[in-house]
């Protein structure tokens, strides 16, 4: 059987550093951090990490309100980028209902805000009574895929990928293969997440938030940094337009990018812990599924959070497969760790990275830490001519996702 | 007739949970057609009800009598005269 050719011919994006992709881009170049002291956070008791990543909720009432009465805000962000998306793949709104185009859309969960608002409402007296009807819609696992495809009308593949962190980029490498099997002609893929004090804390009652910095929140999270003390919480979305290649090119679409390889595992050892081995694997694996060697790499988009033992698996996993022939860096400090939408945002990032031919360094690696030096790591701006990457997501749970992508050419 | 606070509550929450401008907030609009809503808003509609006037509506048959705005006004009226809270048992959960 022959596999089809992927390519991604639209992005779009709903970040901490603005409401579109040129904002979130811009942002980048002149090394802004979105991270803030969180209002209000202070009020929970025994929250240690008091700063986030707040992307910016706005024009949603754009979006009509019987559709978006089932959606929560991270919802409504997924259907914003989605919207960026087909418009920067030059795709009519009115032609998404052939059933060869589906909507794969990952998260950690549904809507924080909602679940949130639902535990408010019926848990004090044990009352139903008051429960909004759409609750439900908002607060469900697969609220954005679903919001989105009924928003557009798609009929196709609809799915939800839920590997936390690794969310996003599961839903493009299920995207990938759906296209490259030849199920489907065009998938919508990418994640989204919000933020909110129960998200940062889940993570910080496991202490792998950063509570250093909370009076100097520029300044973290700080991947790969000897001062590093955790990640940050951010939020938004990224859908990317996967489509076969063939009709990408019948229609002369812009091609972004070319994705030629995909794996995901777990590590089977821990359900925090990440495991160094397993994400060699990981990357070798999609590296073997891309048919190109270590060698070949031009740049790796660390996942790099910033928290300690996350930052030094990776290091040690990207040392083990590249030594320090290849450049890397994270971007988890302009914008916090987005979550389930971050292996979708980086990747788009990632691929304006390589359209400029430029490598966006880590921000706030000022130092790096003894535990992840034997790399290449990138803290200025580097000039690159990228044609084949890697991007990492490694999620709690032991999920490991890795993406290959190239650089677009008709070879 | 009908009292004039239990017209501006009820406009309240059309406004404030389905969006429809006051000019549209005629006694005479069918909710459904000319109101827009569905069957999905009609649990919101009771709920929003239910917290604007303290009146637990729920199970109560006269709502899928509904049909238009004044019918509600008229359906609030009558709550209001039995006590606000259905003291018939009607209204109960």
């Amino acid at each position: 059987m022959t596999l089809k050719r992927v390519v991604v011919t639209g992005m779009g994006a709903i970040s901490p550093l603005g409401n579109d992709l040129p904002s979130l881009i811009q942002g980048i170049e002149n090394r802004r951090s979105a991270v803030c002291r969180m209002e209000g956070w202070e009020l929970y008791n025994g929250l240690r990490c008091l700063v986030g990543a707040p992307a910016e909720l706005k024009n949603e009432k754009a979006i009509p309100r019987q559709s978006r009465r089932s959606m929560g805000r991270m919802s409504i962000f997924s259907v914003q980028a989605a919207l960026q998306a087909l418009a920067d793949a030059g795709m009519e709104r009115d032609n998404l209902s052939s059933g060869r185009l589906g909507c794969i859309i990952g998260s950690t969960m549904g809507s924080a805000q909602s679940i949130n608002d639902v535990f408010e409402i019926m848990l004090p007296n044990r009352d139903l009574t008051r429960m909004p009807g759409l609750k439900f819609f908002q607060c469900v696992s697969h609220t954005a895929a679903m919001n989105v495809a009924q928003f557009l009308g798609i009929t196709g593949c609809v799915m939800a990928t839920s590997a936390a962190c690794a969310s996003g980029l599961q839903a493009v490498g299920a995207g990938y293969d759906l296209i490259r099997l030849g199920k489907q002609d065009v998938v919508l893929c990418g994640g989204t997440e919000e933020l909110h004090p129960t998200v940062t804390g889940s993570f910080d009652v496991l202490f792998a938030t950063s509570s250093s910095y909370n009076d100097e929140p520029r300044k973290t999270p700080r991947p790969f940094d000897e001062g590093r003390d955790g990640l940050v919480c951010g939020e938004g979305s990224a859908i990317l337009v996967l489509e076969e290649y063939e009709r990408a090119l019948g229609r002369k679409a812009k091609i972004h990018g070319e994705i030629i390889g995909y794996n995901t595992g777990a590590s089977g050892v821990h359900v925090s812990h990440s495991n160094k081995d397993r994400m060699v694997t990981c990357i070798r694996e999609a590296l073997d599924d891309a048919r190109v060697l270590p060698k070949d790499i031009d740049y790796v988009n660390a996942h790099a959070t910033g928290t300690v033992q996350g930052d030094k698996e990776e290091a040690e996993a990207i040392r083990e497969i590249f030594n320090d022939s290849v450049p890397v860096s994270s971007l988890k400090g302009y914008v916090g760790h987005t979550l389930g939408a971050s292996g979708a945002l980086e990747l788009i990032v990632s691929l304006v990275m390589m359209d400029k031919g430029v490598v966006y360094p880590t921000l706030n690696l000022d130092v790096v830490s003894s535990d992840c030096r034997g790399i290449r790591h990138v803290t200025e701006p580097l000039e690159r001519d990228i044609k084949i990457m890697v991007k990492n997501c490694f999620a709690f749970g032991g999920i490991n996702a890795a993406l290959v992508c190239r650089k677009f050419s008709h070879q | 007739m009908v009292e004039q606070h239990i017209i501006d509550l009820t406009n309240e929450v059309f406004e404030e949970s389905f969006e429809i401008e006051i000019e549209k907030l005629q006694p005479e609009m069918n909710i459904f057609n000319d109101l827009g809503l569905d069957s999905l808003d009609i649990v919101d509609l009771v709920v929003a009800l239910q917290n604007k006037f303290g009146v637990r509506i729920r199970s109560d048959e006269r709502v899928r009598n509904i049909r238009t705005l004044g019918d509600i006004y008229q359906f609030i009226s009558a709550l209001k005269n039995e006590g606000l809270s259905s003291s018939d048992g009607r209204g109960q959960e």
